[in-house]
């Protein structure tokens, strides 16, 4: 088990914060927060704890821990929910290190309404902050399916994606300017150019997108000003059935390409997913066998939009024999998305028993032409390794509309995997590692990318981002090595450590 | 096997379905995390604490006080992904609440209790009422001072059980609900001698206490010919619905009367005329032993409605998962200052709504809620009295009886 960091170093960090209790060193406090709801080697716990948590409560405080983890080496870890389905927010193995949780710098300093910009701390969740927003009319549409839990902070450091991306946009495109403690634990405001609330410029370089989807190795976000948009006045969702896969792929292309700017989201359930459902979940309603892929479309906006745009979602998605599901699945179904996130908790061995399981969430990012070719690699590699290994399981898979505002051509690509955690040892984590490296493989295979939201921080993607990255490789080592010079912040994620070599 | 392993034997399976998946839905409904904003206070992290300790890397000392960290409202258990969405097909239920109270239970058997409770439960030992008083000792001789004038028999087939706080601190909580009910028409006697119901002691990890308390009340509700029980108390109808049960098995034969339901039915069948106008805006905090572990939020908000005059300005019941007084579980025995943080913003939340008094129907609630200072609190029953015309009497604290 990773110790705890020396009594003279905590009592710096005690002085740092004025209070004791938000400087936590005990065994309870370093042991749950050395993981999140990805799968995790749970047989070597104690090798992912950190040195000693922090719960600091200012930026100044961030910058002053900060600046001590420079001085000393020591590694620093930024960490929000902890929500993430990749590691980015938990230590790396045998390394240690402070970790710096947000979760106490939750405070809304402002909402601007007429600008239309509401100030946040980077430990608030979206769920909170909307409840705050709603009598004023107004919404921040960051929509993770882990809505109810996860925080700003976080899905800026991820680079977060939402169900509603392709109408309101992700993360990124919503974080309008953020306050920032850097590396070396300098404050720094970082926007489009300069101006927190303005959502366009060309002065000096565009450090934002930086900023976002980092994986916590350029810094921590300590104060955010986000987008704020007008409530939309109602929703439309619709749900089709098809006999074949191929049939509601070329549905989907042609739901995604009609133009209709209302359009939040479309989202393409494949053969294995119905059969998963159909198996294991109780609140999928039972369709008949012949059923084998289904699309979800959803749209919101005036009624003005809405209304008529929904006749064309209809006849379109009735193209190559689709099947209307009716109201209430279409209704039901789309409100109970944020929680269906969580349905895939038990899986069955290859003998049919349920067990609890883990539950490994791919978020390939690819182009809607190679969609039906990746969907058959995948599910025969993940196949192979049910057979030979006993503890997987394979929920099927999920396309998502991927792009902001520009819904037709890429998608986020989710193959759910069941991992019998319980029987993890080391030639079970290893087996699993080799299975994601061999998915990520045939997304770099047809041009996309191993991630589209969850970072590239976890094992068997970690090592492959210097191919996925190519020849930028080089410009992302060297501003890694020019913020960070000492390696100090989250140091080892996304094979950064290349940089120092 | 020791201890710790026969309670890891007992619990893996439940943690590991938290722990498995790991979503944390728990979280920001979680009154105490709110507050603290402490990860180790989340219902994840105890459950976590269960594969941490199969796994040699935490014992009971290590996680003692994480799990004094929760008011056993039960909120987390109603929003978990895996009761929601696997409920009936697997009959699972993720159980938090039982860890917690086998973990405190766990934690006295180890030689790990925690101060504040210790002296609390010494206290209750020595005088079978809990110590609600402060310095000031509670004693089986004032457990009926509150039912002065108004002329209850002791016996019956219908007993009246009323909870310590209610005995001795809020006792017009008390005499409004006994009023109501000779209002209506309904026989009730009191206990010959009215012990604590023992959730509390169970709460904090004192079983053997709960357990000594359950079967003096039952043998006293025995030897009076009880067979229907009144339970006005949240708190007393968990116990009477849930320890008692585990503790009996079939020979707890007793029909337990939820006060508020029985309250409503009367108002229902006119038994109880509310006749008497109360001008006044209020907004209604559901209490969470009723609302998120008992499922129990019409009667409440039906009474309310029937009272003529009243302004009230709901909020709905999932919303009010979030909400607490944090005067539940032992918190404020504990921890206060948590709970007084808690009760200040579900009275921030009231006054949001520019209400002149928030209405609960839990004491344990009220004391908390009424400390913040910045609002009036009533109980449902006592402002269902003055709808009824009834002069309650009895004293809202401790100093009004001095």
């Amino acid at each position: 088990m990773i110790a705890a960091l020396d009594d003279a170093v905590l009592d710096e960090l005690r002085a740092i914060t004025g209070d004791a209790d938000r400087v936590l060193a005990n065994v309870s406090s370093r042991a749950f927060r050395t993981r999140v709801p990805a799968p995790f080697p749970v047989h070597r716990w104690g090798e992912h704890m950190p040195q000693v948590a922090v719960l600091p409560t200012s930026a100044q405080e961030v910058s002053e821990i900060v600046k001590l983890a420079n001085r000393l080496n020591i590694p620093v870890v930024p960490r929000a929910g902890g929500t993430g389905l990749s590691d980015g927010a938990v230590p790396m193995r045998g390394r240690g290190g402070i970790l710096v949780d947000v979760k106490l710098m939750n405070r809304i300093h402002e909402i601007d309404l007429v600008d239309r910009t509401v100030t946040v701390g980077p430990g608030i969740n979206m769920l909170k902050l909307n409840e705050e927003l709603r009598p004023h009319g107004v919404f921040y549409p960051d929509d993770p399916a882990s809505y109810p839990c996860s925080l700003v902070g976080g899905r800026i450091g991820t680079g977060g994606w939402s169900l509603l991306g392709s109408r309101f946009g992700h993360t990124r495109d919503l974080v309008i300017s953020m306050e920032v403690v850097l590396p070396t634990g300098e404050i720094v405001e970082i926007a489009e150019g300069g101006g927190r609330k303005l959502r366009k410029s060309s002065t000096g370089l565009t450090l934002k997108h930086l900023f976002t989807g980092h994986q916590g190795t350029l810094g921590i976000c300590t104060e955010a000003t986000l987008e704020l948009v007008p409530r939309p006045e109602t929703e439309f969702a619709a749900f089709f059935a098809f006999d074949d896969y191929m049939k509601a792929h070329r549905t989907t292309g042609a739901l995604t390409k009609s133009g209709l700017a209302t359009l939040a989201g479309v989202v393409l359930f494949d053969e294995w997913k119905l059969r998963y459902l159909r198996r294991d979940d109780e609140a999928y309603i039972p369709q008949p066998e012949d059923v084998r892929s289904v699309i979800a479309v959803a749209m919101y906006g005036r009624r003005a939009e809405v209304e008529p745009a929904s006749k064309i979602v209809m006849e379109l998605g009735r193209l190559n024999d689709g099947r209307y599901l009716g109201d209430e699945i279409s209704q039901g179904d789309w409100a109970s998305r944020h929680d269906r996130y969580a349905t895939p908790l038990h899986g069955r061995t290859l003998d049919g028993q349920a067990v609890p399981m883990s539950w490994h969430c791919e978020d390939a990012a690819l182009n809607y032409s190679v969609l039906p070719q990746v969907r058959e690699e995948w599910h025969a590699i993940v196949d192979r390794y049910i057979r030979e290994y006993g503890i997987f399981d394979d929920w099927g898979m999920f396309a998502y509309t991927n792009g902001a505002y520009k819904p037709w051509a890429d998608y986020l690509v989710e193959i759910d995997v069941g991992i019998w955690e319980q029987r993890l040892d080391e030639t079970n984590w290893d087996a699993w590692v080799r299975c994601k490296r061999e998915i990520s493989e045939v997304s770099l295979k047809y041009g996309g990318s191993m991630t589209a939201c969850h970072g590239a921080t976890r094992e068997g993607d970690a090592e492959l981002v210097p191919t996925e990255m190519g020849s930028s490789w080089e410009v992302v080592k060297r501003i890694k090595r020019a913020l960070d010079p000492n390696n100090v912040m989250n140091p080892g994620k996304q094979s950064m450590d290349e940089a120092y070599e | 096997m020791t201890r710790e392993n026969e309670f890891v034997e007992r619990w893996r399976d439940n943690a590991y379905g938290c722990f498995s998946s790991g979503h944390k839905f728990c979280r920001e409904v979680c009154p105490v995390m709110q507050v603290t904003r402490n990860e180790n206070h989340t219902p994840t992290s105890f459950h976590a604490s269960i594969v941490a300790m199969e796994k040699g890397l935490v014992d009971v000392a290590d996680v003692a006080d994480d799990f004094v960290h929760c008011t056993q409202c039960g909120a987390c258990e109603l929003r978990c992904p895996n009761t929601l969405f696997t409920g009936d097909f697997y009959r699972h239920r993720t159980e938090t609440v039982k860890v917690v109270k086998a973990m405190r239970a766990l934690m006295v058997e180890t030689g790990n209790e925690r101060e504040a409770w210790k002296l609390w439960n010494e206290r209750l030992a020595a005088n079978h009422n809990e110590p609600v008083l402060g310095e000031v000792d509670v004693s089986q001789e004032h457990v009926a001072d509150w039912a002065d004038g108004l002329d209850i028999p002791v016996g019956g087939e219908t007993i009246l059980f009323v909870d310590c706080e209610a005995a001795f601190y809020r006792t017009s909580y008390t005499r409004a609900f006994a009023q109501l009910l000779q209002r209506a028409g309904v026989q009730f006697g009191l206990m010959r001698e009215q012990w604590c119901c023992g959730g509390p002691a169970a709460e904090m990890g004192y079983l053997d206490l709960a357990r000594t308390h359950a079967e003096h009340n039952v043998a006293d509700w025995r030897a009076v010919g009880a067979k229907r029980i009144i339970a006005p108390d949240p708190h007393d109808y968990i116990a009477f619905t849930e320890d008692y049960p585990a503790y009996f098995g079939d020979d707890y034969d007793f029909e337990i009367v939820l006060g508020v339901e029985l309250v409503a039915e009367l108002v229902r069948d006119g038994r109880i005329a509310l006749t008497e106008p109360v001008e006044r805006t209020v907004t209604y905090h559901d209490p969470c032993r009723l609302n998120k572990r008992k499922g129990v939020h019409e009667a409440p908000r039906e009474l309310l409605r029937a009272i003529p005059g009243l302004e009230f300005k709901d909020v709905d019941r999932v919303t009010q998962w979030s909400y607490c007084s944090g005067g539940g579980g032992g918190l404020p025995v504990e921890k206060p200052e948590i709970t007084a943080e808690i009760s200040r913003r579900r009275v921030q939340r009231a006054q949001d709504l520019e209400v002149d008094a928030l209405i609960s129907a839990c004491p344990w609630s009220e004391r908390p809620l009424s400390e913040v200072g910045t609002l009036e609190v009533m109980d449902l029953f006592e402002l269902l009295a003055q709808s009824a015309g009834i002069e309650v009497g009895g004293h809202t604290s401790a100093e009004a009886r001095a």
